[in-house]
């Protein structure tokens, strides 16, 4: 939260400090994060492997060490509403090497799960929801491949919900159960009109 | 011949619907090694762990379970040949053996639909079933061979999640817990009779996973360019995956990297499926190659 610094004005509400306020912090968050993920962020010692072994590092602004610090210190706002969140490719080495034993991937999609909730979420999550609702299949089968598997002496669809429709209704009742749908339609909406 | 082995078959999507070459020849070379494929009817996308892991948990847990149950119904263990439905569908049925309140959790959204997980079966990656000499082994394999692919220089890609994180896994063969410079694929890629080929950044990630790809294509093209530029020194003549979704990546991506950076690799990329496939003598005709977005007839005219 920004605090004055005694500037003029204008400038003031352009600048915010550096400082970490006791009202920015919400404990509440690092206990949400540490059961969806059923990892212990807060067994961190900050020491970077983490970092050091991730391929989007390199390539963008995306930290996972300051995510995991900005979990132990409960700053909520300052993690879900970075757009870096969603740059983790969900590789694991991370995980494969943390000396703490924490699954910093894990503690990754814990807060994008909190991040959903507060409907932030990349549109193309959605899609893939949308697509499954309605095939079973988050990469449903085309014209062209259809052609090519006949050829290959196979059925034009693969011996899932494709052909085996009657067990999308009960795909579509898992998805309702959590609003998964009506939620994913309505953010799309929202977004692309 | 009765198959020794039976497992119920888990297609995934990417195979089925977009290389399904690498499905016929996983059914076709399974077989020529004592392994029936049943299909496991009304499967649906795992769901990818990227995707639904990132929205809820819960949701991702439910709707791989589901998979499960159709699974326990045929009193199978599951067989699948895609990393990411590796991290679904495993990773899931672990959780739910070893949390009893994930699992309850997950039976009160099945029982909506008259299902129950029980926990009864297991999963493998075919490439486990292949490297174990309990089931196949390189060995067997090698006999399998009748078109060895000599002189082709191959490349691996193993991919994240079917070996990550490692403190999760639990494979028959510990060579494959060796997450940091594994070497069991490239023991299978000489048992085709092929020279596999080392890189830089070997264990490195394809970059589509997590939903990357499809939030922002440019930074997951630019982790499959680093690894292509790698290949690219190592002077290889094809590269082997056992993930559709990585295959995609790096197949059609190089497509895709040409538009967006200017450059150019022409780089095969095959399922090892489909390898084992072209040194069992099936033909390209029979694996759908002119379906891959980079050409693989330089490859074909080396091994053929």
């Amino acid at each position: 939260m920004a605090k004055t610094k005694g500037y003029p004005e204008a400038l003031e509400t352009k600048l915010r400090d550096r400082y970490m306020y006791g009202d920015d912090s919400h404990p509440e968050f690092t206990d949400s994060v540490e059961k969806i993920s059923m990892s212990i962020p807060h067994m961190c010692y900050q020491c970077g492997t983490c970092t050091a072994s991730c391929p989007s590092a390199p390539r963008s602004s995306y930290r996972i060490r300051k995510f995991v610090r900005r979990v132990v210190l409960g700053l909520e706002n300052e993690a879900l509403t970075d757009p870096d969140l969603w740059l983790c490719t969900t590789c694991y080495s991370c995980t494969d090497r943390c000396p703490r034993d924490i699954a910093p991937t894990d503690v990754i999609m814990a807060m994008r799960n909190l991040a959903f909730k507060r409907d932030i979420i990349p549109v193309n999550f959605l899609k893939t929801v949308q697509a499954i609702y309605t095939t079973g299949h988050g990469v449903p089968n085309n014209d062209v491949n259809r052609a090519a598997r006949v050829k290959l002496g196979m059925d034009a669809d693969p011996p899932t919900t494709h052909t085996y429709k009657e067990f999308i209704p009960g795909i579509q009742k898992i998805l309702d159960y959590y609003k998964l749908k009506a939620n994913a339609d309505r953010i799309v909406k929202e977004r692309e009109g | 011949m009765e198959a020794k082995h039976k497992y119920a078959f888990y297609l995934g999507c990417i195979a089925p619907n977009r290389y399904p070459g690498s499905e016929a020849a996983a059914i076709k070379t399974s077989r020529k090694l004592g392994i029936e494929l049943v299909p496991l009817k009304g499967a649906s996308c795992c769901p990818a762990p990227g995707a639904f892991g990132s929205i809820d948990l819960n949701v991702w847990y439910a709707m791989a379970a589901r998979n499960l149950v159709l699974a326990e119904q045929m009193k199978m263990d599951i067989a699948l040949l895609c990393n990411g439905c590796y991290k679904s569908i495993w990773e899931v049925n672990h959780k739910l053996k070893h949390h009893d309140e994930l699992r309850d959790g997950v039976n009160e959204v099945l029982k909506t639909i008259d299902m129950e997980y029980k926990g009864s079966i297991n999963v493998y990656h075919l490439a486990e079933l292949m490297y174990d000499d309990k089931i196949v082994g390189p060995a067997k394999i090698r006999d399998s061979v009748t078109n060895p692919l000599t002189g082709a220089r191959i490349a691996v890609h193993y991919g994240c999640h079917l070996i990550k994180p490692r403190k999760d896994r639990e494979f028959e063969k510990t060579e494959i817990l060796n997450t940091e410079n594994p070497t069991w694929m490239e023991e299978l890629v000489a048992a085709l009779g092929a020279t596999p080929v080392e890189y830089r950044q070997k264990m490195m990630c394809c970059g589509a996973g997590g939903g990357v790809r499809g939030y922002d294509i440019v930074h997951a093209l630019d982790i499959a360019n680093e690894k292509l530029i790698n290949l690219k020194e190592a002077n290889v003549d094809a590269l082997t995956d056992i993930c559709p979704f990585c295959q995609l990546q790096f197949d059609r991506g190089q497509i895709e990297i040409k538009e967006k950076f200017g450059v150019e690799y022409n780089l095969p990329v095959l399922h090892f499926c489909e390898l084992l496939g072209l040194a069992q003598g099936m033909s390209p005709q029979d694996l759908a190659l002119d379906l891959h977005g980079i050409s693989c007839e330089p490859f074909l005219q080396k091994v053929l």
